[in-house]
């Protein structure tokens, strides 16, 4: 749910610190600058090392990544897409994320246990894969772009459903939903950057109603499987609506 | 589009607007319109654009014609009826397929 962006280069510093005083206070100031920012980096410790072998026994006793591939099979019904996925351990709370250095979705395999769990964060995901893919969106540098994609994913993708907010224990009714999407996306930008909380909150003011009304490619907010299979049909029907309008 | 008037057929098949006037109706979009909006579903043009797509399937009328086609491009208004805050692409990124280097550390 959190979101990633350019590379840190905190992972990569292999140099030995320096003697002299300047050169030192140099350095020391540009980790601190360097450690300011990371982009939410810090979250997905195997973007830059994994602890396991890729297929190595280890990785299959020791790690989720089984459980993780066969539940994301489950979830997309198709082939395991190698090249979009990536099923690793993460730190915290934090189910998922999307890495646009390298347009992958990353599942973080210790923190997603249930099917149901799975399809979210697989569509949330996809959610951002997509905005990656259609516009030219600026992960890094332009909080609007990332405040609007993470309105979208919770919007969409099912997080603010009335019964998952139920069981969060977050009652509410009339307009809830507008609520949970605005707390969620406020959330998960504060995930993954180093910004104040009034910062976030009105980045997300200024975007959300362009954001919360884009239904891209769903054209509709779908809430369960029938308004999902509705938008589905239209998509399908699409050449036909679009050449009898 | 063809221009020929014979060609021209309503954007969607009649039954599609019956299932979404339905769908619309129900208690569970009914639920979610509230709970998303905090207003009761308008769900009438559904149903008229039903009864105006039976009416062009037997009468082939201009007038049916272009009340479906008045009431489509309303709905496609509303949807388009924010303004994006990205800008849209014609081609995906240019480093979207490109195969990954799974072993080492990722350069920057």
């Amino acid at each position: 749910m959190a979101q990633n962006s350019a590379k840190g280069d905190d992972f990569i510093n292999k140099e030995p610190l320096q003697e002299k005083k300047e050169a030192e206070e140099q350095t020391a100031a540009a980790e601190s600058k360097q450690k300011e920012e990371d982009f939410g980096y810090g979250l997905y410790p195997e973007r830059s090392s994994s602890k396991f072998k890729q297929g190595s026994i280890g990785e299959s006793l020791f790690t989720f990544k089984h459980k993780c591939h066969i539940m994301l099979q489950v979830a997309m019904d198709t082939i395991y897409k190698d090249r979009h996925f990536s099923c690793e351990d993460c730190d915290g709370t934090v189910s998922g994320g999307f890495d646009a250095a390298t347009s992958q979705i990353v599942l973080c395999q210790n923190n997603i246990h249930q099917q149901a769990h799975m399809n979210r964060v697989v569509t949330h995901e996809l959610i951002h894969a997509f905005d990656h893919c259609r516009a030219r969106v600026d992960w890094f540098s332009n909080f609007r772009h990332l405040a609007c994609s993470e309105i979208r994913a919770a919007n969409l993708s099912g997080d603010c459903s009335f019964v998952n907010e139920i069981s969060r224990f977050n009652f509410g009714l009339k307009e809830h939903h507008q609520a949970c999407v605005r707390g969620r996306a406020l959330r998960s930008i504060l995930a993954v950057r180093k910004v104040s909380r009034e910062e976030a909150e009105q980045v997300v003011d200024e975007v959300f109603d362009s954001c919360f009304h884009d239904h891209a490619p769903f054209g509709r907010i779908p809430h369960n499987k029938k308004d999902a299979k509705f938008a589905y049909r239209d998509y399908e029907n699409r050449d036909r609506y679009y050449a009898n309008l | 589009m063809a221009g020929s008037h014979s060609n021209w057929r309503p954007p969607r098949s009649c039954d599609v607007y019956w299932c979404e006037f339905k769908h619309c109706k129900s208690l569970f979009n009914r639920f979610h319109e509230y709970y998303t909006y905090g207003r009761a579903p308008d769900c009438q043009q559904w149903k008229e654009d039903y009864y105006t797509c039976k009416e062009w399937e037997k009468t082939h009328s201009t007038h049916a014609k272009e009340s479906l086609q008045e009431s489509e491009r309303k709905r496609v208004a509303e949807q388009r009826k924010f303004t994006p805050v990205w800008e849209l692409r014609q081609t995906p990124p240019a480093d979207w397929h490109v195969p990954l280097n799974q072993g080492g550390p990722h350069d920057s």
